[in-house]
């Protein structure tokens, strides 16, 4: 397992979230007022509302879901483990980064809310976060771009996922290392901020390991359909296509890789992945041999993931994906540190989690002081067929899994 | 100018027309009560702040689509660039709140100029083609220029600066209700002034351009002079509201320039009522309170605006404000038919 020493970030789902439950608004209007009227120091007697910043409608609201799924199990759990009320408000994003700026607004101004967790889309993760940090409370969220935890980072937010420089390292890496005879890599990029960002990792990458980079196709954040880009990747003749996209588009992309018989020319790597609800979406025709990279997995075997596994089966009668982990584990820590700490807002509770480690469901996972980023493992899975299946969710194997993460210097925060 | 071309030739989108020009103080008067209403009847101020900034920008979009009859995919260009403006002046200049309004307003307006020009050498499906394909256009410049706009990350730090006169603060603005004082303040002098442009010649030959271009045309209006200038007043005061939208969030979203909220504004617009600067705020504060509630109960909320778009498209054409008019009219016809028969 490697450790560099190092942050990123990654970002893909939009957060759509409802405000629903007026009684549980109502309470939290309470909770507000007697926030903003003393100190942050909470009592015991006292409620804790957490609000969730989910796209629960909208383009993005399949991720939405889980992730909800996710913050209300933390929620019942840690009920009951502290023995106090925890009352959850979730804030529907409707996957439009200005409407979940102005609910969260109201939510601070009108229920003196501040503690904050969700918010998959890049865009409104940073919008959130500022608004939070003006208003001394504390975010954390699984988005993706590098800037959370980097230039734009703040002393208010705290982001669980791996980076893209974490990304690339814990996926191009492991198999250029057991792969010698791939020497040619061809990728696919989405042409933005993200997208670039991924690239100039692997670019890096392929500097360092002395493979050659025989091309690059970008396109933009709207296209569906790759048939152009897979035939000039075919053209260039590469060991291995690398897909640096995510979400609908690297599934597409893939789709219509596997359509074209890459799979059977060249391996393919898909970077940023989803996860489990991503390769359910794809069956086993299509991943069957497919590398993937991914910020949870169900399977790792670890206390905390073996228990969340089994709660999440109980509760919800599924398998844990990475929206329903993520949410749960941010839920549950940002939870635990108002528990020990005392304080539901402010700097005490931020230095409650600078430096905090626990176990989380990829192992002992350590938010890092300098920049606020949890620093936890990224895998590279294989995707299986069909009939090496030996369960319903069992999609993929583990190859590798270890963590990468830039210096705070390097990736540009300072706190 | 023929007094006749001000006429409705038909009675689909006319009612609201009607009763706008035959009580223009009631529904002034309605306006202001709506404005001073708003923060109290709504959930928070910054809704209702939602709800003005997103009004002016329908009353810009009413002013193309309900006086002039353009149908503009455009309007997220004027807002989009608004707000960009708006926001990379104060960052990297640290203007004002007022200059930095004026810019906004300014950009707005001179891209619509531009945008107009091009567009209304075509005329229907070719031009609605042609304000998609421009704004479309914007997008990817926005998207492409991320070291300006922050890409798809978006602006983010944008301030919100106080009223201030010659350095001396006036008012801070960081308050919700404080920047809905000043979105209202901004929101009534705009509406006033769309209602004198709409009742001077100007508007009554926009009018006359939309009912029949060609018979304006025939008696000696420029009628493209007409309609750039509709354009580039459409794109002053969508560009303002922008601006407004980016103060609110202290933050530029890329989405502000996206088509969708092309589509957004367009569906105000039709649902309050097309043609009555009364109906932009119907139409606004119906969509976005409808979307508040709606997101809450059900993650495929867009489905019932799109039923909601159907119902208003089929049965009330002049839109809720027509709906409304047409609700008053057949009251006071009952009423009459009571008296009479008494």
């Amino acid at each position: 397992m490697r450790r560099d020493m190092l942050s990123s970030t990654n970002r893909f789902t939009t957060p759509r979230v409802s405000t629903r439950l007026l009684p549980a608004t109502l309470l939290a209007a309470t909770l507000g007022l007697g926030l903003a009227a003393g100190p942050s120091q909470a009592q015991d007697e006292t409620p804790i509302t957490v609000y969730g910043v989910k796209s629960l409608s909208g383009s993005n609201a399949s991720y939405g879901k889980y992730a909800e799924m996710g913050s209300k199990l933390a929620v019942d759990e840690m009920s009951a483990t502290l023995g106090r009320q925890i009352d959850y408000v979730s804030i529907d994003t409707e996957g439009n980064a200005g409407r979940a700026v102005r609910k969260v607004q109201e939510a601070i101004a009108q229920n003196g809310a501040r503690l904050f967790n969700g918010a998959t889309l890049s865009s409104t993760a940073l919008a959130v976060g500022k608004e939070v940090n003006s208003a001394g409370g504390v975010f954390m969220t699984p988005a993706g771009a590098d800037e959370i935890t980097g230039s734009e980072c703040n002393s208010a937010t705290f982001r669980w996922s791996v980076p893209t420089y974490g990304a690339i390292q814990q996926t191009l890496v492991p198999y250029i290392d057991s792969h010698p005879d791939a020497k040619r890599f061809y990728t696919i990029t989405p042409q933005y901020v993200f997208g670039e960002a991924l690239l100039r990792n692997a670019e890096k990458v392929f500097a360092d390991k002395g493979v050659e980079h025989v091309g690059n196709s970008y396109h933009s954040l709207q296209e569906q359909e790759f048939s152009g880009y897979l035939t000039n990747a075919m053209a260039a003749n590469p060991d291995v296509l690398v897909l640096l996209n995510f979400g609908s588009q690297s599934s597409n992309a893939l789709r219509q890789a596997v359509n074209f018989g890459l799979n059977q020319q060249m391996d393919i790597i898909m970077v940023w992945s989803s996860g489990l609800e991503q390769l359910q979406e794809l069956g086993n025709d299509n991943i069957d041999g497919i590398y993937f990279g991914a910020q949870y997995w169900h399977e790792v075997d670890t206390p905390a993931n073996r228990e969340l596994v089994k709660k999440v089966k109980e509760a919800y009668g599924v398998t844990p994906n990475y929206p329903l982990a993520a949410d749960y584990t941010m839920t549950k820590t940002l939870l635990q540190a108002v528990a020990d700490s005392g304080a539901t807002q402010g700097e005490t509770l931020i230095h409650a989690l600078e430096g905090r480690t626990y176990q989380g469901p990829t192992g002992e996972e350590t938010i890092r002081a300098a920049d606020h980023q949890v620093l936890k493992d990224y895998y590279l899975l294989e995707g299986k067929g069909a009939a090496e299946m030996t369960d319903a969710s069992d999609y993929a194997d583990i190859v590798s899994s270890g963590q990468s993460f830039l210096s705070p210097a390097q990736s540009g925060c300072h706190l | 100018m023929n007094p006749k071309l001000t006429t409705p030739a038909r009675g689909d989108s006319r009612p609201a027309n009607a009763i706008f020009r035959r009580r223009p103080a009631a529904t002034t008067l309605a306006m202001l009560a709506v404005v001073i209403a708003l923060p109290l009847v709504v959930p928070s101020a910054t809704l209702a702040c939602e709800i003005l900034i997103f009004a002016m920008a329908v009353l810009g979009c009413n002013l193309l689509l309900g006086y002039t009859g353009l149908l503009s995919f455009g309007q997220a260009i004027f807002f989009g660039s608004g707000a960009y403006v708006a926001a990379l002046a104060m960052i990297h200049w640290q203007v004002g709140l007022f200059t930095a309004l004026l810019l906004a307003a300014a950009a707005g307006g001179l891209l619509a100029l531009l945008v107009g020009a091009l567009a209304i050498r075509r005329t229907g499906i070719y031009f609605v083609m042609l304000t998609l394909a421009l704004t479309q256009m914007a997008y990817f410049i926005a998207y492409t220029l991320s070291d300006w706009t922050g890409g798809d990350n978006g602006l983010l730090d944008v301030p919100r600066p106080p009223v201030a006169i010659g350095g001396f603060t006036l008012f801070d603005l960081e308050s919700p209700l404080a920047f809905y004082g000043l979105v209202a303040v901004l929101f009534v002098f705009l509406y006033l002034g769309a209602r004198r442009v709409i009742d001077s010649a100007f508007g009554s030959t926009l009018l006359a351009i939309r009912e029949n271009e060609a018979r304006a045309a025939a008696v000696g209006y420029d009628t493209r002079h007409f309609k750039i200038l509709a354009f580039a007043l459409s794109g002053a005061v969508t560009g303002l509201a922008g601006a407004l939208y980016a103060m609110l969030l202290n933050f530029a979203p890329l989405s502000n320039i996206e088509l969708p909220m092309s589509e957004q504004i367009l569906i105000m617009t039709i649902i309050g009522g097309t043609g009555s600067l009364f109906g932009s705020l119907l139409g606004a504060g119906t969509i976005v309170i409808l979307g508040d509630l709606l997101s809450a109960l059900w993650p495929r909320w867009m489905l019932l605006l799109g039923v909601a778009l159907i119902a208003v498209v089929m049965f009330m054409r002049g839109g809720l404000w027509g709906g409304l008019e047409s609700l008053g009219r057949r009251r006071a016809g009952a009423a009459r038919k009571t008296q009479e028969d008494a």
